[in-house]
């Protein structure tokens, strides 16, 4: 048995005693009671004594108790100042009538009728008085006490000592009491006289005490994840404005202006404004004609107005559209992760704000085929091996798809869409080469690989959740490619 | 979304095939399958394509794409005599009407679901809500053309549909469930739209009728003719409608092969196009004339078709690979800069909450003692009373978190880093909160000044009249005479006001003041 030197010096002490309490003990070993108890504490969780616990209560006065305990309680004072009978509104006027008279009545002193007070002869001495005299006595009074607040009690708890016949028997076969070092001094450890120590030998049955590391929340983790793939596959991050104008959240994306997308049900409006930007005329004919495109445009009307009103930005698109405008030349090969705004009913699958991912490729010859292909290669990457494609609709792409990943235990999962932005979104823009766009939401993978049930927890999060969850989980095998 | 109810026997016997291969090959088609039943399955259909929304409209296209009838379905159109009159008072109010006369229909149960199914459907999709078109549908022996489109009086009466009272059309509109629910459509016009047969009879007071009805009537007529009926026209204002024709596009096979990475001649291209009952055929060179259907609404430019080609192909035959497109890869600064406040922080021992960036003037301002900014930014129609504004600072928020985590063990070390928005421009910051029973200022200040230290931000500091802080243990952080953060210990008003008990020491930095940081801020 591997038992530290203070175990076995505090055996050694006990042994003559068989029992004692721990300030006997801490005498001989010119220690603490308190570290007593904590080796002796060792010492029963290896059979060799016992640590018996008593809770002893001590009663004692309060500041108001003392008084009464020398002049009489409040209803006994109030009894004595009068004679055999006083109109009640006359003993109201006693300081202590707010406490005495109901105590009075309750013990059955007096009696009142019709306004007058009268006493009953019944005054004997009760338990209370005889407590108060005497605190020992305990029993209902000291309860009584208690509940009034003139007694207060003190829990005091004591320990004794035990060796048991295991304990006596190692002592008997004989201990090595020589010094052990727990933890090592500079001096020791320059000097050499390390060598001469007798180094303690700790447990490793017993687990330390948990600490914790600062930590990255693990859906932000998953999203750095994903952002480095992207990065990885040569995409460039873009980031903007949560505030974006009707023009380029949905006009410049094709999005006709009575489309239900865009009902105050479905957006977040503001009442601030942005001007359309230069070149906008162009959108418009789009909408209106479909422009120089073979396109027949949506026909109807189209007001600068409603392209002019603020919203918080569905989607991410809006900034990928504000990219290519910026950089119509090939190659542009991007990407963003960051939030976007619906005006969704919360529960745990919706939220009015959620992250979205969003990946663009736009190159001379890119097609549909290249973009199947990069979709198959991200959710490799991101550790989906199978994804198959189906047909899909979306307002500013087409051709377009639906990606489904295949998940062990839930079958084929709808992850996002995909398309090619139609030429009415890219020839305003001068962009004469297909643009590949792909989007998905980002909580949706988060509660697939975070195995969660409820949205929320991601933004509400309960901290002991982010403190326990594993920064590093099964699931990274593909980051690296095939 | 459009979710139609198709019954296996109706539809076996329109597609002429078993239902385990039209099931099979339905997703690939675009739809998704909600359920399977005994007896029916339920398909949830784009709204780009409201011509499946009828069994009759799916077996055509099935027919197609199963290759048991391609090409474009022809549909014949005889006059039937009948005639409207459109009341030029309509001018202002809706001047459109689309009609025609179906015959020899032969309506049984299925077909009468089928048909129900797709008014409601093209209700939704093509009428938005009613809004853009109305369709009704009326027994032609019960009632006497020619017909008449009025703009009849508010006050005019008539028995509505399913009530036995005359009620005026006012009335209609405050009573009446169906003119309840549309009354916003015309209530405003000075005169109501009313359809009345020969005899005065009134057949409906359509809530609106415009540009998408043709589409309606072609889909409708297309569908019944689907069934065996005969289309007939009918004349309204001097033209004979519908004509249930298709129009004619020239696209570019070359133009298709680029665009979908797939080689395809002319030829493959018009048989792909049969196969989604288009017509087409050569036209010389790399050019395919297609005779687009009366009843597809959705082709607008020629990816649309190209897009049906891709779908007749086959999107599981694509040869999926990225393109050789080269390009290197390149964070954006904001997010780098964001980067390095999480490395630092989690290095200081603090955990990342992500807390929504909506919020409200309780948790901004009055729980936090403080204004709210002029520039705060409000949201139109918030979804919730939690959800009025947008964040424009950080430590309300880390407060609120730990409001709800106040049953979890201290110390409590929490940061937050991300989007917040001054009026209409999104700027960045990065916020953390200390709370345990020794929480105080210096430790404040140490972690400002080494989240300062650490971003190479040579910073003043003064004392602000934050009233969030405790007077005498709060400090601004200043670089080049702007204030760029705040930091010190939490007033314990505020705290009461969170229901904390403990100190809590915070400190939050505008990160738009780090060096390197991108300007203007937010361009893409």
């Amino acid at each position: 048995m591997d038992l530290s030197l203070n175990e076995k010096r505090l055996l050694k002490v006990l042994e003559p005693l068989k029992k004692a309490d721990p300030a006997t003990l801490a005498a001989r070993m010119e220690t603490s009671g308190e570290s007593v108890i904590q080796f002796a504490m060792l010492l029963e969780g290896r059979g060799l004594c016992r640590v018996e616990k008593q809770v002893d209560t001590t009663y004692s006065l309060t500041d108001e108790g003392a008084r009464y305990a020398r002049e009489g309680l409040p209803e006994r004072q109030l009894l004595q100042s009068f004679g055999d009978r006083i109109p009640m509104s006359e003993l109201t006027r006693h300081p202590l009538s707010r406490i005495g008279i109901g105590q009075m009545r309750k013990k059955g002193w007096v009696a009142i009728r019709d306004g007058m007070v009268e006493k009953t002869g019944n005054d004997a001495p009760g338990e209370e008085e005889l407590a108060l005299r005497d605190l020992s006595r305990g029993g209902a009074g000291l309860g009584e006490l208690l509940k009034r607040g003139l007694v207060t009690d003190h829990q005091e708890t004591s320990y004794l000592i035990a060796l048991t016949t295991e304990g006596e028997t190692l002592v008997k076969r004989g201990l090595d009491l020589e010094a052990e070092v727990g933890t090592l001094s500079r001096e020791q450890i320059i000097t050499g006289t390390w060598k001469d120590l007798r180094l303690r030998r700790y447990s490793l049955g017993t687990l330390p005490k948990r600490i914790y590391p600062g930590k990255v929340h693990p859906y932000q983790r998953l999203i750095g994840e994903m952002r480095n793939v992207l990065l990885y596959m040569g995409f460039t991050e873009i980031y903007g404005d949560i505030v974006q104008s009707a023009f380029w959240n949905f006009d410049a994306l094709f999005q006709p202006q009575d489309h239900p997308a865009r009902e105050m049900q479905d957006t977040f409006y503001l009442k601030e404004t942005i001007q359309v930007p230069p070149g906008f005329e162009r959108v418009r004919d789009m909408h209106l004609h479909g422009g120089t495109t073979s396109s027949t445009g949506w026909g109807g009307q189209w007001s600068r107005e409603k392209a002019e009103q603020c919203v918080l930005r569905t989607h991410t698109t809006s900034l990928s559209i504000q990219h290519l405008a910026a950089h119509p030349e090939p190659p542009v090969k991007a990407f963003c992760i960051n939030r976007v705004y619906r005006r969704e009913a919360i529960d745990p699958t919706h939220l009015p704000e959620f992250e979205q991912l969003e990946g663009i490729v736009m190159d001379e010859g890119v097609s549909f085929r290249h973009l199947l292909g990069y979709l198959k290669e991200f959710y490799f990457r991101m550790g989906f091996a199978d994804v198959r494609f189906r047909p899909a609709y979306f307002p500013y792409t087409e051709p377009s798809v639906e990606p489904e990943v295949f998940v062990p235990g839930l079958g084929w999962v709808e992850m996002g869409g995909a398309g090619i932005f139609r030429e009415e979104v890219t020839a305003p823009w001068g962009i004469h080469h297909p643009v590949l766009a792909w989007g998905l939401g980002v909580s949706r993978m988060a509660m697939l690989r975070l195995g969660l049930k409820d949205l929320r927890l991601l933004y509400k999060s309960d901290i002991e959740w982010v403190k326990e969850m594993p920064s590093w989980q099964q699931g990274l095998e593909n980051r690296g490619g095939r | 979304m459009a979710v139609i109810t198709l019954h296996y026997r109706y539809l076996e016997r329109l597609v002429g095939s078993d239902r385990e291969t039209i099931l099979a090959r339905l997703p690939m088609i675009g739809s998704d399958i909600e359920r399977i039943e005994e007896d029916h399955v339920d398909v949830e259909f784009f709204p780009d394509r409201p011509d499946l929304f009828s069994v009759e409209g799916v077996a055509r296209a099935m027919r197609g794409f199963l290759g048991l009838e391609t090409g474009l379905p022809k549909y014949k159109v005889t006059p039937s005599g009948i005639s409207f009159s459109i009341d030029p008072g309509l001018a202002a109010i809706r001047p459109y009407l689309g009609s025609a006369v179906i015959r020899g229909i032969s309506l049984d149960e299925e077909s009468i679901l089928s048909l129900m199914g797709l008014q409601e459907a093209l209700h939704w999709a093509v009428g938005r809500g009613r809004s853009k078109v109305a369709i009704g549908i009326h027994d032609l022996d019960a009632v006497t053309p020619p017909f008449r489109y009025l703009a009849a009086d508010r006050s005019r009466a008539f028995v509505p549909l399913d009530f036995s009272e005359e009620m005026t059309m006012e009335e209609i509109l405050d009573h009446h469930p169906k003119g309840r629910a549309y009354a916003h459509v015309v209530r405003d016009f000075p005169r109501y739209p009313l359809i009345v047969d020969a005899r005065d009879r009134v057949l409906s007071f359509p809530p609106i009728i415009n540009g998408e009805l043709r589409t309606a009537v072609n889909i409708i007529c297309t569908a019944l003719a689907e069934t065996g009926a005969t289309i007939q026209c009918v004349e309204i204002g001097g033209a004979h409608v519908p004509t249930l024709a298709p129009t004619e596009r020239l696209v570019s096979a070359n133009e298709a092969s680029t665009l979908l990475g797939v080689e395809l001649d002319p030829l493959a291209l018009s048989l792909l196009l049969e196969k989604m009952r288009f017509g087409a055929e050569p036209a010389g060179g790399d050019q395919v004339r297609v005779m687009v259907p009366c009843y597809r609404a959705d082709i607008m430019h020629d990816w649309d078709i190209f897009e049906d080609a891709a779908i007749a192909y086959g999107y599981e035959h694509f040869d999926a690979a990225i393109s050789p497109t080269f390009a290197i890869g390149c964070p954006h600064p904001v997010m780098e800069i964001y980067g390095a406040a999480r490395e630092i922080l989690c290095g200081l021992g603090f955990q990342e909450v992500m807390p929504f960036t909506l919020t409200n003037e309780r948790v901004l301002s009055s729980r936090m003692q403080r204004p709210l900014p002029d520039s705060a930014l409000k949201v139109m129609h918030p979804i919730s009373e939690e959800h009025t504004h947008v964040r424009t600072d950080l430590i309300p928020l880390l407060l609120e978190m730990c409001q709800l985590n106040r049953h979890r063990e201290l110390p409590q070390r929490l940061f937050a880093l991300g989007d917040v928005v001054e009026g209409l421009a999104t700027r960045q910051r990065v916020a953390c909160v200390s709370t345990h029973l020794g929480a105080d200022f210096s430790e404040a200040y140490a972690v400002a000044d080494a989240l300062c230290r650490e971003f190479s931000l040579a910073f003043t500091v003064r004392e602000p009249d934050d009233p969030a802080f405790l007077a005498g243990r709060r400090g601004a952080l200043l670089v080049g005479g702007r204030q760029v953060g705040v930091f010190g210990e939490i007033h314990p008003a505020v705290l009461n006001a969170w229901e904390l008990e403990h100190p809590v020491a915070a400190v939050e930095l505008d990160l738009t003041a780090v060096p390197g940081y991108p300007c203007p801020p937010g361009t893409p």
